[in-house]
């Protein structure tokens, strides 16, 4: 790796010091995807700055009506171990579960995992059903992104150069909230994506509503679709989820990769939100038995 | 830029001067003469270069040595007693979990920080606490039946 000057600043302000000095600055959260580009040379900045210390970044705060704010410096293990994201928001638990490799996981952070943006970004679609809400701080000061906002397509973000993460928000969720995660990928710690697809549905009596939908490995960026959402409100019947496969069809964009056709992600994509969605109407059967 | 660092490792405090570009890996091999951890792929996807930070197994490669300032590290190295290996290392000798052996710290560490927290691992549990480790020999049977005996044979 090229010299640099590695910096862990204990407050925002001095964060936004280093990025007012004119040299290029890289934040470093886990390493976990700075490090590939500082090895193969793409990146050679200045000053790697370390966001671990910054008051907040490693806080982790759930409230039954606030919802559940993650700083960005809390590492994605935290997800499967943590208490309140076990019982409050099963999906991100699940999908939690099968991200990278422990070592991976002790080490990436939310913050630098959402920044990342990869166009396959597991978190990102189960944040996308949750309705997260991404908080960031400049100089010029703080801003709120819906996640549905910050991710502009092919590792492209809506953040400034001097722009961090601070934390993330997830609203509250009811506690009879079932979700459900389904990929396939070549490999197991889920690099070479095929595709993925989450869902997730409040039981409302004998109904699920609030349907979630988020695909990934299908476009240049997770995505919701909406439109298969609206179809499966209520209790959807089997025609109602044909049709909603179908909207999901019609909205998405899959590209060849060296390990999966375009067309074979599409198959693929069908037959896991299939088992997705299934499985969430089986919770609810069960539920009711 | 340099930076004063002062951790333990294996049970030992040790302070030293790294730069900033410096990773736990190259300060592990080359200043502290640990080469227990090997170097990989440098991506993060071998595991041959796992340790134990503050308990948990994590990339040497992909860790800044600057970083680590006030943590504990675990290698290999400090498994063993002086006189007695660790019922792991005992393990992997007896069933063949070591192939060609370049894998091996990394399954150790990956495998010590599994039996931490779960005395009994099931098979499952195993695979899913290697899922960051490769081996290309393929010795993956062996090695998991090397770390179910030695979990048993602990109690």
């Amino acid at each position: 790796m090229k010299a640099f000057d590695y910096i862990r600043p204990n407050s925002l302000e001095e964060a936004g010091r280093y990025f007012a000095q004119g040299k290029s600055v890289k934040i470093l959260g886990g390493g976990a995807t700075l490090f590939l580009q500082l090895q193969n040379g793409e990146l050679a900045p200045d000053i790697v700055m370390d966001v671990k210390d910054i008051p907040g970044f490693r806080d982790v705060r759930y409230h039954h009506n606030h919802g559940l704010k993650l700083g960005a410096a809390v590492n994605l293990q935290h997800l499967v171990t943590g208490l309140e994201i076990r019982r409050h928001y099963p999906l991100l638990n699940q999908t939690a579960h099968q991200l990278a490799s422990p070592q991976i996981r002790n080490r990436a952070t939310i913050g630098g995992t959402l920044a990342w943006a990869s166009p396959v970004s597991e978190l990102a679609a189960s944040m996308l059903c949750y309705d997260a809400v991404c908080h960031t701080w400049r100089p010029e000061g703080a801003r709120a992104i819906p996640i549905g906002e910050l991710y502009l397509g092919d590792f492209k973000t809506a953040l400034g150069p001097d722009e961090l993460i601070t934390h993330v928000h997830l609203p509250s969720f009811p506690v009879r909230t079932f979700g459900v995660y389904q990929r396939q990928t070549v490999r197991h710690d889920g690099r070479r994506m095929i595709a993925g697809a989450a869902a997730l549905a409040v039981r409302k009596h004998n109904a699920l509503t609030n349907w979630r939908i988020a695909v990934l490995g299908v476009d240049d960026r997770p995505k919701r679709m909406p439109e298969a959402e609206a179809l499966l409100a209520g209790a959807p019947a089997e025609e109602d989820i044909e049709q909603a496969l179908a909207a999901v069809q019609d909205n998405i964009h899959p590209q060849d990769v060296v390990y999966a056709r375009a067309d074979y992600r599409r198959t693929v994509l069908d037959s896991l939100l299939r088992r997705s969605i299934q499985a969430i109407i089986d919770n609810l059967q069960d539920y009711n038995a | 830029m340099k930076h004063e660092i002062r951790f333990i490792i294996n049970g030992e405090s040790r302070s030293l001067t790294v730069l900033s570009q410096q990773t736990l890996l190259e300060v592990l091999r080359e200043d502290l003469g640990l080469t227990s951890p090997k170097h990989g792929c440098s991506t993060g996807e071998c595991g041959a270069c796992s340790v134990l930070l503050n308990g948990e197994v994590v990339n040497s490669c992909m860790v800044l040595a600057a970083e680590v300032d006030g943590a504990d590290i675990l290698t290999v190295e400090g498994l063993a007693t002086d006189d007695e290996l660790h019922p792991l290392q005992k393990s992997f000798i007896d069933h063949h979990g070591v192939q060609c052996g370049y894998c091996a710290s990394g399954m150790l560490i990956s495998a010590k920080a599994l039996l931490n927290r779960t005395s009994r691992p099931h098979e499952e549990e195993i695979r899913e606490a290697l899922v960051g480790n490769l081996c290309r020999c393929g010795a993956y049977a062996d090695i998991i039946k090397s770390i179910q005996v030695a979990s048993r044979a602990r109690r």
